[in-house]
């Protein structure tokens, strides 16, 4: 990934320094924007690589590394970024409370971070994974997608703590139906479980991740079951099964399981959402496209909209990168009053009104 | 001359939207763009640059046209957006494009003005999964692995017109 695309080679240093606060797709892409442009560009991450879930979450079958680090590799040695791994930025209270936290060894406020830059993009995504809600789910043996994905790809980092489940000759039951829910399936087979039930509240043709890859998943032997919703996680000490409902006969199901992952999504988690005024930008009631309530700090990626796509991560990380660029530009020349924020919203190409 | 080409290998592609929004960053209007098969798969469409283009001799007006590169390229001054779409209708790739804005049609051409500056598309660039290749024409038949020939058959199957009755 050539994050560096738009242009061959960085614009002389223009004396301005940006922190970018998480190494994902859309902090990565904002990196290369700035990088270009000839910004001082820092990237914070808490983990000990950037690459964010594109290292961490998605199999590597699937997204192959060197293409990650020989994108990351060009923009340290040729346009000079610097990248600060194991470093979370949090607010007052840290709050460890998501996957990759182990990881992180500095805690930085977002306060310092302001002060130290011109300007400043938090692009955190959603780590927080979405929880089912029924009795039974804090036993152990009941991981999210993230918590079993992430210590997969982890454990190569060489970090304690960072432990895969251990699922050979056990039986495991997945639930949900989107692409780490397959991943998940996946991953608990390579690594030897005797048997993956995957079970999915409606059919496979709703199925987010479609119903070719179910019909792959089932010829690999992992055995589908639709229409079913959980209601409760079985088990004294330790999982022993998932009770679920028929929703065409309303019968009640047992699947016995050792394990169960539920896949079910993912919630953002920027730091000092209330203080930043994420919802606000979210509703796009802003001064500066993607500027949070902090004028000098902007937002983009998953930790804005919600879990999405690398490509919409992408999008929105170098919208935010040309946002902040062109707000620091016109705030040298004192000319930000010229432009109001309705001109603003119809130049933007993704909000054009028709 | 060698003809330069682009080859999205649609066992490699996870469907992530990369192509499509970078090409939307650069050109407004993206030029390659994600479909989702009926069995659930998302790929994107795009533009093959084909060795004789069929949008080329459906377009009456010489408005689609072969550049230095051998990138075929849609020349928005003589076509102003005829009504009859026949290039549309034509592309077996789906890859020529309706818009809502100036003519109206618009299509990859490989990057153009990057090319001009000696920089290859952005999409292959941007590429996570390295799917998308910028080449010669020479290095497809190495690209066509049996698993990529697999995957676009299924793809080409859900765009094209069912054949025959």
């Amino acid at each position: 990934m050539n994050f560096n695309f738009l242009c061959k080679e960085p614009a002389p240093p223009n004396g301005r320094s940006v922190g970018i606060v998480g190494a994902g797709p859309s902090g990565l892409a904002a990196a290369g924007y700035l990088s270009c442009l000839g910004y001082q560009v820092t990237v914070y991450d808490k983990l000990p690589k950037p690459g964010g879930l594109m290292r961490f979450g998605i199999p590597g079958h699937r997204i192959p590394k060197d293409r990650l680090e020989q994108g990351i590799r060009r923009m340290e040695r040729q346009f000079g970024v610097i990248f600060q791994s194991h470093t979370k930025i949090c607010c007052s209270a840290p709050l460890f409370e998501e996957e990759g936290d182990h990881f992180c060894r500095e805690v930085l406020g977002l306060g310092e971070i302001v002060k130290r830059h011109d300007a400043s993009i938090i692009c955190t995504g959603a780590w927080k994974s979405r929880k089912l809600g029924i009795p039974g789910e804090d036993l152990p043996g009941v991981y999210s997608g993230l918590e079993f994905l992430f210590p997969i790809r982890a454990a190569h980092y060489c970090v304690p703590g960072a432990q895969p489940a251990d699922v050979t000759g056990k039986v495991v039951a997945v639930i949900g139906a989107g692409h780490s829910a397959v991943d998940v399936a996946h991953s608990a087979l390579r690594l030897g479980a005797a048997t993956v039930h995957h079970l999915y509240r409606r059919t496979a043709k709703e199925a987010p991740c479609g119903s070719y890859e179910i019909e792959r998943l089932k010829a690999l032997g992992v055995i589908w079951h639709e229409r079913v919703t959980p209601v409760r996680i079985l088990g004294d000490t330790q999982v022993t099964g998932v009770e679920l409902v028929d929703a065409k006969t309303q019968e009640s199901i047992t699947v016995p399981a050792d394990l169960v992952i539920t896949a079910i999504g993912e919630i953002a988690t920027p730091p000092f959402a209330r203080e930043l005024g994420i919802e606000n930008v979210r509703k796009g009631e802003v001064r500066w496209l993607h500027m949070t309530d902090i004028e000098n700090v902007f937002v983009a990626g998953d930790a804005l909209t919600g879990p999405s796509k690398i490509g919409k991560a992408v999008y929105s990380g170098l919208k935010a990168a040309r946002s902040l660029a062109n707000w620091l530009d016109l705030k040298a020349q004192n000319r930000l009053d010229a432009y109001p924020y309705d001109d603003l919203v119809a130049n933007d190409e993704g909000r054009r009104r028709s | 001359m060698s003809r330069k080409v682009l080859y999205v290998d649609y066992s490699k592609c996870i469907g992530c939207e990369t192509c499509e929004y970078v090409c939307k960053f650069v050109y407004d209007v993206p030029r390659i763009q994600m479909t989702r098969t009926i069995d659930g798969v998302m790929v994107p469409i795009y533009c093959h640059h084909c060795e004789e283009p069929k949008c080329m001799r459906a377009c009456k007006r010489g408005a689609i046209v072969r550049d230095q590169d051998g990138a075929v390229i849609h020349q928005y001054l003589l076509c102003r957006g005829c009504e009859t779409r026949n290039c549309i209708i034509a592309c077996p790739y789906g890859a020529m494009l309706e818009t809502d804005k100036g003519v109206m049609i618009t299509k990859c051409d490989l990057c153009a003005p990057r090319r001009q500056i000696g920089l290859p598309p952005a999409c292959a660039e941007m590429c996570p999964c390295g799917a998308i290749q910028y080449v010669d024409e020479e290095e497809l038949a190495a690209l066509k692995t049996e698993g990529a020939e697999l995957a676009e058959a299924r793809i080409l199957k859900h765009i094209r017109n069912p054949q025959g009755s």
